[in-house]
């Protein structure tokens, strides 16, 4: 058993021993009822975790996801009154669709994913205020339970957030393993130069992953303006920092292809569990995100497979 | 003639023609544009802003990128306003000490930057980035979120003084420029950034130590953050965790829209400047001409897209990242 062969366990035995550890320190904490409400909280961060697992997969990024949530919590408040149920599908189409157009802006205008998505998501940004007048929305209470609130309940002790986040996770796993496109985006992150060499469209996949991630964003804004009842330019700051935290620490490294959604679930329960243990700990709110910084550093400086970079820019 | 319109000059020189030609559009607009007033608006605003880009610009002309500004700069803002109070809380009583203090931050935010980028191998990117999450972090605790201000009418002469219409920062900003233009063209650190953003490989094989010359570039790069943090304090009278907020964005619009290439090796300092008053004249005179100001970040957007297209050489890269 060496340590390379060990590396791919890394994540769930991680999130075990961080449980248990929590667990002996507060029993309390292992009831089910805590766990499931937990889980329940997290699942807008591990939507848009999900989409980030495809952009980084292909050894992208996407810095755009959480302008990209602000802009869709004020797009569902604005429109949910003239729109109804069809403003879920406005959102994610707009999400799919700027996520298409940071991916032509990649791999068309050849503009690295860190600057174009940054780029883009400065447009979210502009859209958002523009749409809001730079103002915090409600949405009205009793349209949201009528169309929405089905999102947010319960079925006996189960959140039914965790519902959306098991469909979302198995639509997601059934591309990456059982479709071409899945394939492709494997071959583009293990080797790029050599899926194209192979006949591979890679351009045309590497668009598909950055839309896929912006779908994904535009979900997990939805979902957290229905939790919250409403949107506001800036609600979702704070999303990015830890949803990168939960791709990495899963096992999905900066440089693609290997990892995938099913291990960004288990980075996600990680993230989750750090949280919930700096609450136990005493650490006060404002140290988490000096936290989660340190854990990106040592979750990439862990993943990283540094045979594929010759020289580290 | 015929070697007029090669590409190196019209990467030298466009910026500098568009910046000409966005400042008679403004002024064609609405003439008010035109005034000393409004150009000492401009000045004070592109300040801070333009120590931040000066700062990245070193990095970039080696051909990595440093994203960990915001928090740079929020933290030795934040910083400079507790020691400047420690010490006195005036000019005059000897908080005068605070300036080499955060300025020494700084280099050491910029060495930690440098070393975990070089030591543990990681792109500059994502290390820089989270960076600047654990400095914004650092600044939110020991602030508590609460704002911190200073009230010294000697500090505030920064920005109150005002020589021929321009306030005492600019002329600041003026001399860290040339002091930033001084290293990158007769220092051999600086010639050695266009060494590495060149070719690392090379300048490796002819035995520089390039590890080294990257961590100084952010040790570097992090002492003009401080420069920045500091005028923050000085136009606002106030530090808070967000006093860096949106200069990630600007900096690197402005210093790849000023015709510093992304891969490295081309463009310096004065493409900076000139960028960053690019992004400045356009902020400032989309205003003037009535347009809102939330236009503002998709504008940058579009401008840093179309920047890089122009400034990339297509046929030599076979794809990016």
């Amino acid at each position: 058993m060496d340590l390379q062969r060990l590396k791919p366990h890394f994540p769930w035995i991680t999130l075990l021993v961080l449980v248990a550890f929590v667990g002996i320190t507060d029993p309390n904490f292992l009831k089910p009822a805590n766990l499931l409400s937990l889980a329940g909280d997290i699942v807008p961060l591990f939507i848009m975790a999900l989409g980030l697992t495809f952009a980084i997969y292909i050894g992208g990024i996407d810095l755009s996801a959480q302008s990209m949530a602000n802009m869709i919590t004020v797009v569902a408040s604005v429109y949910l009154a003239s729109l109804g149920l069809w403003v879920a599908a406005l959102c994610i189409v707009l999400g799919f669709g700027l996520g298409l157009l940071s991916g032509f802006i990649t791999t068309r205008l050849f503009v690295p994913s860190f600057i174009s998505t940054l780029a883009v998501g400065g447009v979210c940004f502009s859209v958002a205020q523009w749409l809001s007048g730079n103002r915090a929305l409600n949405m009205d209470a009793d349209q949201r339970d009528a169309l929405f609130g089905w999102m947010i309940g319960r079925t006996g002790i189960i959140p039914n957030e965790l519902f959306i986040a098991a469909a979302l996770l198995a639509i997601c796993l059934f591309i990456e393993r059982r479709t071409t496109l899945g394939r492709a985006l494997k071959a583009v992150g293990a080797g790029e130069l050599a899926a194209a060499a192979s006949g591979l469209n890679v351009t045309r996949y590497k668009m598909l992953a950055f839309a896929i991630s912006g779908a994904l964003a535009a979900i997990a804004g939805l979902l957290f303006s229905v939790k919250l009842s409403g949107g506001a330019p800036t609600i979702a700051n704070g999303f990015l920092l830890p949803a990168i935290v939960a791709v990495l620490v899963g096992g999905t490294p900066l440089t693609g292809g290997v990892g995938g959604v099913l291990n960004t679930a288990i980075g996600t329960m990680i993230v989750a569990v750090i949280r919930a243990s700096m609450l136990y700990f005493g650490v006060q709110a404002t140290q988490q995100q000096m936290v989660f910084g340190l854990v990106l550093i040592v979750a990439i400086a862990l993943t990283i497979d540094r045979s594929k970079l010759r020289t580290v820019k | 003639m015929k070697r007029l319109m090669t590409r190196e000059n019209a990467i030298r020189w466009a910026p500098l023609l568009v910046l000409i030609g966005l400042m008679i559009l403004f002024t064609a607009i609405n003439p008010a544009f035109l005034s000393q007033r409004n150009f000492a608006r401009i000045a004070i605003a592109a300040a801070p802003a333009l120590m931040v880009a000066i700062g990245v610009t070193f990095i970039i002309v080696m051909g990595s990128i440093d994203l960990s500004m915001e928090g740079t700069v929020g933290l030795t803002a934040v910083l400079f306003c507790f020691v400047f109070l420690a010490t006195g809380g005036t000019l005059a009583a000897g908080a005068w000490v605070a300036v080499p203090v955060i300025l020494l931050a700084g280099a050491l935010i910029g060495l930690v930057n440098g070393l975990v980028h070089v030591k543990l191998r990681i792109p500059s990117f994502m290390a820089s980035l989270a960076i600047g999450f654990v400095g914004t972090g650092a600044a939110v605790l020991i602030t508590g979120g609460d704002i911190v201000k200073i009230d010294d009418d000697t500090f505030r002469a920064l920005l109150t003084w005002r020589i021929a219409g321009f306030p005492l920062m600019v002329y600041v900003v003026i001399v860290m420029a040339l002091i930033a233009w001084f290293i990158q063209s007769h220092t051999t650190l600086g010639r050695n950034f266009y060494a590495v953003g060149g070719g690392e490989e090379l300048a490796h094989a002819s035995g520089l130590n390039v590890r080294r010359v990257r961590i100084l570039g952010f040790v570097l790069a992090g002492v003009f953050y401080a420069v920045a943090g500091i005028l923050q304090v000085a136009k606002l009278g106030q530090a808070e965790s967000v006093s860096g907020a949106n200069f990630m964005f600007i900096s690197i619009t402005s210093v790849v829209v000023g015709g510093v290439a992304l891969w490295g090796g081309i463009g310096g300092i004065w493409n900076t400047v000139v960028g960053v008053l690019i992004v400045n004249v356009i902020n400032n005179g989309m205003v003037v001409i009535g347009l809102p100001d939330y236009l503002q970040d998709g504008m940058l957007g579009l401008l840093v897209i179309v920047a890089v297209v122009l400034s990339t050489d297509r046929r030599s890269i076979s794809f990016v990242k």
